[in-house]
């Protein structure tokens, strides 16, 4: 039996393994790169994806449990209006150096947005709390959000 | 599906635990970080009696897949568990974590499980012939060694509607989001008439298991709030005499000193509050 699952807004059948990780089978069957493994533990927010509306770890994610569920990544994210924002601000802040932490931030940041238009500096920073990088020191990050939460930014 | 099932109801995931050698995958958070993804697991995620929560006389009843973020957004979920919840690792992680996961994954350094301890919680059972209720102190044999069977499942985590009006709650670790607790620790107490009705304490991360000594808190209990400085040194020497931390990333004398530190916060916020 095959395991169903929606990606970026395409239906999927996926046969594999269930104790497959998330993370694993987007890079490597979908192409979906822009989801960084960093870490593999849970702890830098690289490969951050968003599961049936919530922001999750995709390496802290089994195959099973995307059964029957929808999975965004940044691919499908770029594709928003809501993203064409952030790129801008985090541009414009200059909240992007390497660029390896920025698909997990954009996805956090859009996780934030969703629920919460008007977010304060400190909903934004605990919002992003599991999202580590190393080149930027966070504060371009968290006015970057807060600029494109200003500018109208609804994912 | 290969090495997995995703059962939609509790019946059909007790018959398939009963059946299969299946490891319970609740959250999968630490499952995943073990990195050793052999074997079969049983996601419980679509389970109804497992993902809501329920309120009765006695108790509120946390389904054991009810994730962190589900428990922290219920509006009768207790204050000290919201606290503990809220600074468990970060926004992600609680979107996936449960308190079942917290739980079976046998750790004295989960977060709420500290907190299930203080409140005196308990724990429902199940296996495909029936159920079985147990405090959570009963539950724990030692480090990852767990009363539950082969073919048992965690069902419910019951907490008791009838708890201490006021608490504290530290968690000692090396950053604010993303931290494993080094210790951490949760008091409850109540007050009437000037007296200490109700007193509760445990201790997380500084064992094999949460460290639970109601005999302890006992000395407290029925003295009045302006007299506690009279049995102050009783209660921090009969604490003193029963914890014995164990050496780790941080040493056992470190732990053993903030312990007593935090006991002597705890008594001096019992006294301030009043």
């Amino acid at each position: 039996m095959s395991i169903p699952f929606t990606l970026n807004g395409t239906p999927i059948t996926w046969d594999g393994s269930a104790t497959d990780r998330l993370l694993d089978v987007l890079r490597a069957e979908f192409t979906c790169t822009g989801v960084k493994c960093g870490c593999n533990e849970g702890e830098c927010g690289a490969c951050s994806v968003i599961l049936d509306g919530q922001l999750v770890n995709s390496c802290m994610v089994a195959m099973g449990r995307v059964w029957d569920s929808e999975i965004t990544t940044i691919e499908g994210f770029r594709e928003t209006e809501a993203f064409q924002i952030l790129d801008r601000t985090f541009a414009e802040t200059g909240a992007v150096q390497c660029g390896f932490c920025t698909p997990g931030m954009i996805i956090a940041a859009a996780c934030l947005l969703q629920r919460n238009p008007s977010p304060t500096a400190a909903e934004i920073r605990e919002a992003l709390s599991g999202n580590l990088c190393r080149c930027t020191g966070y504060n371009a990050i968290i006015s970057a959000v807060d600029r494109a939460a200003k500018e109208g930014c609804r994912p | 599906m290969k090495n997995g099932f995703v059962p939609q109801t509790l019946t059909e995931a007790l018959a398939i635990r009963r059946r299969e050698q299946v490891t319970p995958y609740g959250g999968g958070t630490d499952l995943m970080a073990e990195h050793h993804r052999a074997g079969t697991y049983l996601f419980l995620h679509r389970v109804p009696e497992l993902t809501r929560i329920t309120e009765d006389d006695t108790y509120l009843r946390l389904g054991a897949c009810c994730t962190f973020t589900q428990v922290v957004n219920h509006p009768a979920t207790p204050a000290i568990l919201k606290e503990a919840i809220s600074r468990i690792a970060a926004p992600a992680i609680r979107n996936l974590g449960t308190v079942g996961g917290n739980i079976g994954n046998g750790s004295a350094k989960a977060d709420s499980v500290l907190i299930f301890f203080a409140l005196d919680a308990k724990l429902r059972l199940m296996n495909a012939d029936g159920e079985r209720i147990l405090p959570i102190r009963a539950f724990y044999k030692g480090r990852k060694e767990l009363d539950l069977a082969e073919d048992e499942l965690i069902v419910e985590v019951l907490l008791p509607r009838q708890m201490p009006e006021r608490y504290i709650y530290h968690k000692v670790g090396a950053r604010a989001a993303l931290a494993i607790s080094r210790l951490s620790f949760a008091g409850l107490w109540s007050v009437e008439d000037g007296k200490l009705t109700a007193c509760a304490t445990a201790f997380g991360a500084i064992e094999q298991m949460v460290v639970r000594l109601p005999e302890v808190d006992e000395i407290l209990i029925g003295v009045p709030v302006a007299q506690l400085h009279r049995v102050r040194s009783q209660y921090l020497q009969a604490y003193s005499a029963k914890l014995n931390p164990i050496d780790g990333r941080i040493s056992a004398l470190y732990r053993k000193s903030v312990c007593l530190n935090l006991l002597e916060d705890f008594l001096d916020q019992i006294q301030s509050a009043e």
